[in-house]
This record gives C-alpha cells, sequence and structure tokens, in this order.
C-alpha cells in the first residue's frame, strides 16, 4: 500500500482536470474545421488552442500521470516509501509552476507555437521556461526510481526486481536519453532565439535534434498502459501473467528501439541523406517486436484466465473473461484500438509509404487513435484500479466506469477512422480551417462532421471520468482499507538474469545504437557549410 | 507463503546474445541503407555505384533542383498588369523619397495628409501594399479601370513613378491607418470574412486579403478602410461597371453577396480605431 498517498493523487488529479479541460478545446478546433459554424472561429485562436489542446495532452497529462503512478509502482511493488518523498513534493510544485507558466503564456496569445518545437516559429521565453521546469522536475523523478529499484537490489541481492518496477525504472532511463534531444535544441538554439542573441537558426539541426526526442516520448507515454497489461490486466481477469520474462524483455526493447529511430519524422526533410534515414527506419520496424511479444504475452495471459473461469474450445475463453472489470475490458478496447494504430503506424514509419500520408491529417489521426486510444483508455483503467488503494472508495459505479470506457473506445473510433480517411484525401494537418467553397474540399465535409460527432462522445466521456472519479461522501468507504497488489506470473521468477534485472547492457547498447543512427547525421551540421535554405531568419518571439 | 533463499544470478549468455543480436541487426541496416540499396538503385538514377553510396551516406549532395521556366503567360484583357520578374524588380526597387513629394503635391488633395484620407469618398492609402497601389494606378493608366479624377493623373506618369508612390505609401507599415482591427461585434460578417459561404460559393475574404496569406499579390488591404467606399467599389463589381479584377474574382464575389451584406463587410473592415 502506498505510502504517500497524498503525493500521488495531486500528480493524477493535476493530470486529469487539464486532460479533460484540453478535451474541451480538442471538440472546439474540430467544429473550426468543419463547415459548421463555430463560436470564436478565428485563425489565430485556433492555433492558440491547438498549443493549448497539445502541451496538455502531451506534456501534461502524460507526465503527471507517469510521475504519480511512478511513485504509486515504487511503493506499492517494492513496499517500501520512495527515497526522498519532500523532493518529490519539490519536483511536484515545480512542475505545477511551469504548467502555471506556459498556460499562461499560451492563453496570453503569446505562443502559438503548437507543442512542437520545430522553429523559427517561437514563443515567448516563458513558455520555454514553463515548459523546461516540468521536464526537471520529470528528471528529479527518474532519480527517485532509479535510486528506489537501486535501493532495492542493495538489500536483496539476487533477487528480481519486481516487473512493475522494472517497467518504470525502463521508462525513467528512456526518459533519461529522450529529453536529451529537446533539451539541446532549447538551451543552445531555442533559448538564444528567443532572448535575441542569435539572428539565424539552422533549422535542419533543430529538426534533428527534436526528432531525436519526438519518438521517444511517444513511448513514454505508452509505457504506463504496457505496466497495467503486463502487471495488472492479468490479476484483474482471475489469472496470471503467462511470462514474466517477455515483460522484461519486451520493455529492455522498448528502451533500445524507441530511441535510434526519430528520423521516420523527417523522411521528407532535405538535410539527411537516404541511407540515415533507411537505418532509422529499419531500426523503427524493430519495435514491432517488443508490441507483437506483448500481444502474444498477454492475450496468453488472458487465455490462462479465461480457462481458469471455465472457457472452452478455441475462442470459448474469451466469452469466459470477466468483461465487466474494467481493466479487463479496457485492455480489450486498447488491444482493439491497438489494430488499427499500430497499422497506420506501420505505414507512417514506411519510408516509401510515408510520402503518401507526410504532413495529412492521416498523422494526427494516428497519433490520436494510438495515444488517445489505445494509451488513454488504460491510464483510465489504471486509475479505477488503484483508486480505492489511494482514496479509500471506488471510483463511481462498475456501471459507470464500462460506460465510460466505452464510449471513449467508440468515440475514438468514429474521431479517427474519418480523420485518416480524410489524410489520403490530402487533407492538410496544421491548418485553422478549409475553404469548402472549392468543389475539391467540399467533399471532406460531412466527414469532419462526423469526426466531430466522435470528439463530442470523448468529451462525455471526458467528463464521465472526472464525474467518477470526484471524492462523494456517499460512497462506502471500503473496510479494511484495500492494499494493491500487482498480477503474479505463472512461474515467479526466482532469479533472473542480470541483464534483465538492470540496464547496464542496454545503455550501453542504446549509446552504440544512437552513435551509428544520429552521429554522422548530427556531425554533418558542424562539418559543412548548411545549405542556405536550412538558416532561417527568426520571426521574433 | 516461505520464499526460497534466492539463487545468485547464473553466469548468464544473456548478454552475449544481445549484444550479438542488436549488433547484427544493426549491422544488417546499415548495410542495406548505405551499400545495398544505393548501388542497387544507382542505375535508374544514371549514377555510378560510389557517387549513390556517397549520396547515400550524405558526403556527396544530390541532385540539384532544375530551374522553374519563367512565367511568360499573356496578361488577362482586364489589367494590363502582370507580375513578371521585371514588374517585381521596379517595385522592389522603388525609392519612396521622390513617391513622397509627388504624393505631397497631388494625391494629398484628395487623399490626406500621409494617405490618410478625411472623406469617403477617397480610400485611405496609408499602409496599402505597394502592389494594390501600383496595380490600381497601372489600370486607372491602360483604362482598365476608370475615373474621372485618377485616370488623368495617372496617365502622366510612368511606372517607376507609379511604383515609388506606391513605395511611400506602403512604408507607413501595418502600423498606420490600414490594417488597424476588425470590427469583431457583427460575428455573421466575421464568420464570412474568415470562412467564406462553402453554399453559396462564396471564398473567405481573408483568404486573399489578409497580410502575408500569399493570395494575388494586388489584393488590397482592407482592415481600416472606409465602410462607404468598401461597400461602393463591392456594389461596381457586382453590377460590373468595375471591372479590372483579374479572373472575374471580384466580380463573381460580389455577386454572390446580398447589397445588406456588402454593406456590413465595409462596416466590419472598417473596424474599430
Amino acid at each position: 500500500m502506498p505510502t504517500n498517498k497524498r503525493l500521488i493523487l495531486a500528480h493524477l488529479w493535476v493530470a486529469f482536470l487539464v486532460f479533460a479541460a484540453a478535451c474541451g478545446l480538442g471538440v472546439w478546433q474540430m467544429w473550426v474545421r468543419s463547415p459548421l459554424s463555430a463560436p470564436q472561429d478565428a485563425p489565430a485562436r485556433y492555433y492558440q488552442s491547438v498549443t493549448g489542446h497539445g502541451v496538455a495532452m502531451a506534456y501534461v497529462l502524460t507526465t503527471f500521470f507517469i510521475m504519480g503512478f511512478g511513485y504509486f509502482t515504487a511503493e506499492t511493488s517494492l513496499k517500501a516509501e520512495i527515497p526522498a518523498p519532500r523532493l518529490a513534493w519539490g519536483s511536484f510544485w515545480t512542475a505545477l509552476a511551469g504548467v502555471a507558466l506556459t498556460v499562461g503564456s499560451i492563453a496570453s496569445g503569446r505562443a502559438d507555437v503548437l507543442y512542437t518545437f520545430y522553429p523559427p516559429i517561437t514563443a515567448t521565453v516563458w513558455f520555454y521556461v514553463g515548459l523546461v521546469l516540468v521536464v526537471v522536475a520529470s528528471w528529479v523523478w527518474c532519480g527517485q526510481m532509479i535510486a528506489a529499484m537501486a535501493r532495492f537490489k542493495r538489500a536483496r541481492p539476487g533477487e528480481p526486481v519486481p516487473l512493475a518496477m522494472y517497467a518504470t525504472v525502463a521508462n525513467a532511463v528512456m526518459w533519461l536519453w529522450t529529453t536529451a534531444g529537446v533539451t539541446v535544441e532549447i538551451l543552445f538554439q531555442i533559448l538564444p532565439a528567443v532572448l535575441g542573441w542569435t539572428h539565424t537558426i539552422d533549422v535542419g539541426l533543430s529538426r534533428t535534434l527534436f526528432s531525436w526526442t519526438l519518438h521517444a516520448i511517444v513511448y513514454f507515454w505508452l509505457f504506463p498502459a504496457y505496466i497495467a497489461f503486463y502487471t495488472m490486466a492479468p490479476r484483474a481477469a482471475g489469472g496470471r501473467l503467462y511470462s514474466d520474462t517477455m515483460g522484461r524483455l519486451s520493455f529492455a526493447l522498448f528502451l533500445l528501439y524507441s530511441l535510434p529511430v526519430g528520423m521516420h519524422h523527417l523522411f521528407m526533410d532535405p538535410e539527411h541523406s537516404t541511407g540515415f534515414k533507411f537505418i532509422q527506419m529499419s531500426l523503427t520496424a524493430l519495435v514491432s517486436i517488443p508490441t507483437l511479444l506483448t500481444v502474444f504475452t498477454i492475450s496468453a495471459s488472458m487465455e490462462l484466465a479465461g480457462r481458469l473461469r471455465g472457457g472452452q474450445g478455441l475462442f470459448g475463453w474469451i466469452r469466459a473473461l470477466p468483461w465487466d472489470q474494467s481493466m479487463v475490458l479496457a485492455t480489450g478496447l486498447a488491444f482493439f484500438m491497438l489494430w488499427f494504430g499500430g497499422g497506420g503506424g506501420l505505414i507512417n514509419m514506411s519510408y516509401g509509404m510515408n510520402a503518401m500520408v507526410h504532413n495529412t491529417a492521416w498523422v494526427t489521426a494516428h497519433f490520436h487513435l494510438i495515444f488517445g486510444g489505445t494509451v488513454v483508455i488504460m491510464y483510465f483503467a489504471i486509475a479505477y484500479e488503484i483508486w480505492p488503494s489511494l482514496t479509500g472508495r471506488a471510483a463511481g459505479s462498475p456501471g459507470a466506469r464500462r460506460l465510460q470506457l466505452w464510449l471513449w473506445a467508440v468515440g475514438m473510433m468514429v474521431m479517427t477512422l474519418p480523420w485518416h480517411y480524410l489524410g489520403l484525401q490530402g487533407q492538410w494537418r496544421r491548418v485553422a480551417s478549409f475553404d469548402y467553397s472549392d468543389p475539391r474540399i467540399a467533399a471532406w465535409g460531412p466527414w469532419v462532421v462526423v469526426s466531430l460527432g466522435g470528439g463530442v462522445v470523448l468529451l462525455a466521456s471526458a467528463l464521465l471520468f472526472i464525474a467518477n472519479l470526484a471524492p462523494r461522501s456517499s460512497a462506502p468507504r471500503l473496510t479494511p482499507a484495500p492494499t494493491y497488489a500487482f498480477a503474479l506470473a505463472a512461474h515467479p521468477p526466482r532469479s533472473v538474469p542480470r541483464a534483465l534485472n538492470g540496464f547496464a547492457l542496454w545503455n550501453v547498447l542504446v549509446a552504440i545504437l544512437m552513435a551509428v543512427a544520429y552521429g554522422f547525421p548530427l556531425l554533418q551540421f558542424f562539418t559543412g557549410d548548411a545549405p542556405r535554405a536550412l538558416i532561417h531568419p527568426l520571426s521574433g518571439g | 507463503m516461505a520464499q526460497p533463499p534466492p539463487q545468485p544470478p547464473a553466469r548468464d549468455r544473456w548478454s552475449t546474445w544481445a549484444a550479438v543480436t542488436v549488433a547484427g541487426l544493426l549491422a544488417f541496416s546499415v548495410i542495406m541503407g548505405l551499400i545495398v540499396l544505393p548501388v542497387l538503385q544507382a542505375p535508374n538514377a544514371h549514377l555510378d555505384a560510389w557517387t549513390a553510396i556517397c549520396r547515400a551516406v550524405g558526403l556527396r549532395p544530390g541532385t540539384p533542383a532544375q530551374p522553374q521556366p519563367l512565367f511568360n503567360a499573356k496578361a488577362a484583357p482586364v489589367s494590363q498588369v502582370r507580375w513578371s520578374p521585371a514588374t517585381l524588380r521596379i517595385l522592389a526597387a522603388a525609392d519612396p523619397r521622390p513617391g513622397a513629394a509627388l504624393a505631397g503635391a497631388v494625391c494629398v488633395n484628395c487623399h490626406g495628409e500621409d494617405g490618410a484620407s478625411p472623406s469617403a469618398d477617397f480610400p485611405h492609402l496609408s499602409g496599402q501594399s505597394a502592389a494594390a497601389i501600383f496595380k490600381q494606378l497601372s489600370d486607372f493608366r491602360s483604362g482598365a479601370r476608370v475615373n474621372a479624377q485618377m485616370t488623368p493623373v495617372a496617365a502622366a506618369l510612368t511606372d517607376r513613378q507609379l511604383a515609388e508612390v506606391a513605395a511611400y505609401y506602403s512604408s507607413f507599415g501595418t502600423q498606420a491607418f490600414m490594417g488597424v482591427r476588425y470590427d469583431l461585434g457583427d460575428p455573421a460578417i466575421s464568420r464570412l470574412a474568415h470562412r467564406g459561404d462553402p453554399a453559396r460559393r462564396i471564398p473567405p475574404c481573408e483568404s486573399c486579403h489578409a497580410r502575408g496569406v500569399g493570395g494575388p499579390p494586388e489584393a488590397p488591404v482592407l482592415t481600416g478602410q472606409h465602410a462607404e467606399y468598401l461597400t461602393r467599389e463591392l456594389n461596381l463589381y457586382a453590377s460590373g461597371q468595375r471591372q479590372n479584377d483579374v479572373y472575374r474574382r471580384m466580380r463573381d464575389i460580389a455577386q454572390r453577396l446580398t447589397p445588406e451584406e456588402r454593406q456590413r463587410l465595409g462596416a466590419f473592415y472598417q473596424g474599430v480605431r
């Protein structure tokens, strides 16, 4: 049972409240893009809103949720308080101050650069200062997670680190690698530009540095969902995890293959050669290995549970699963969305096929489906799962929880499938409006309206989620106070290979892969003269 | 349940195999990306194998972009102005100082001090785009647009002088009279300006008339202009009396607008000071 419940709840509440507000912005954005008449309909407002929505969803929801869930996992799985709770509160308030600065910058109209860091468009310096504070706070969290695991290993030499904690530390280690790219970009390129110390900026270099961060950050967000698949869902289904080793291997491979792959966001960029794009594409393809390992292991775990519950035949075990459990239902819905989102991702990462979807609405639809769908639905399930042990009360009624999860999955599919289709029709991303008087564009209108309908369902689901979590005096207090236990493996490990109980080997391998994948592409910016097209004058902050 | 004492980790082969596998996959992608594919594809691009490899690595640049042919279509009969490199050179080289002298001697009588016109009979010029002023003056001179006062004035001037006057008035920039702000008190008209009306095939005014949108170069800045002037010109387009708009753009749009909308659009763009 966690010791620092208030700390964990504070993180989760910030994450979820910001999330719900950002859902409202998202609906308005889809409304503005549709042929229907929307209030406050001006392009400047649109970019402001997209910046707010993106920052809230990508940086605030995720970072706060991952930190809160990490503290929960550390204290629950290691059965010990985190190493420095006061420091954790310090990093919480630092991150919150960062969020306030960033939100203030956006609300005052001085940051409408979207949530990506692509100069020469730049925002007020406070926008970047705010985000840097959030990142610094997350580094403190990484330190706590690594220290907690080290303390456990010192106290119990040779004993396997619990899988949930191993995965959390994998995420912390990956996050430290991940943030290096964007940190260098902000410190050495964007801040000097925003402060007026430089007058031009090499956008090729800044895009390359951002690509270093851009893909691994997605896996940072994804990790909690996979932690729930491996260490929560099997137990909720009434069974056990099929293989603990498979879990460790998957998390190690995610650490390895989420980093040297970011150039697949730059397939259409002129500053890199085809060879390095190909190398990073090949490495991207390897991310499918841990994904498929997970699909296999979790399906096998669910089959174990289904058969234990009396399921018969080839597929009878699926029907026998306890679908009324929110964790089981969410896992099923997440897997369903993973097929579509993962399939779309394979198209994005293929050098050739990318050309037809690059910079279209397909890409935004893809990351809404895979992140907003598969990942965020697991955030909901995790919150429902751990809420009783944090608050002593269940989160809403079982029916309300199921309704909320179904609304989210249905809304997400209704929103993103037409959006994918529009991307294939050539609909641009990052634009505030479409000229529906153009006959070639008029046909998009009805599909955008369908997406908007999906967005409204998503907003309803988000509000129901908050209502489910909200403290209610009427909800019965659970006695005795529930404790939380992670899923056991079918064969609990008594000892594991050293490589799967720590990160020394994987860090060395990541360093080698990064040196090969990014070494020359970064070096070339410093050895040769940049083409004039890459050096942009600054538009001013 | 009593835990059995943990075993010390066996001397495992995990590290070796993990390193070998990762190195193998990395070597595969490096060899494929930097050697095999470039060499196989080199003949398609008429390259020798070594050049193809150097390009794949990024040591040598790719095929340079081909220069685009110059734009040399015949000008549409509604206007003699075409945005050829020669015209753009004249505009870019124009010196605003002689333009200021000319404006102070001639234009000031109707268009006011510094182009801030006191009467709605005459448009503001201060802060208008140089291309827009140049286009209209050229059209007055060629007869594409007719106005009893402007036609003789423009007829007496050379291309260079037109560009100088245009450069002078545009030199006031966005902080001048033009481009101040919209009147947002009329949401329906604001929507028409920003979004158009797809059902009536009316494109948004802002798709051409906002600064920096990349529309036709001659599209003038509208914000801050006299409401009566804007409404009058829209009505002239709608009735077909004014016809120096390339491709009939403004005549088609103005005809689809109701007279009341033309009037409210004028007020919207005049804005609030």
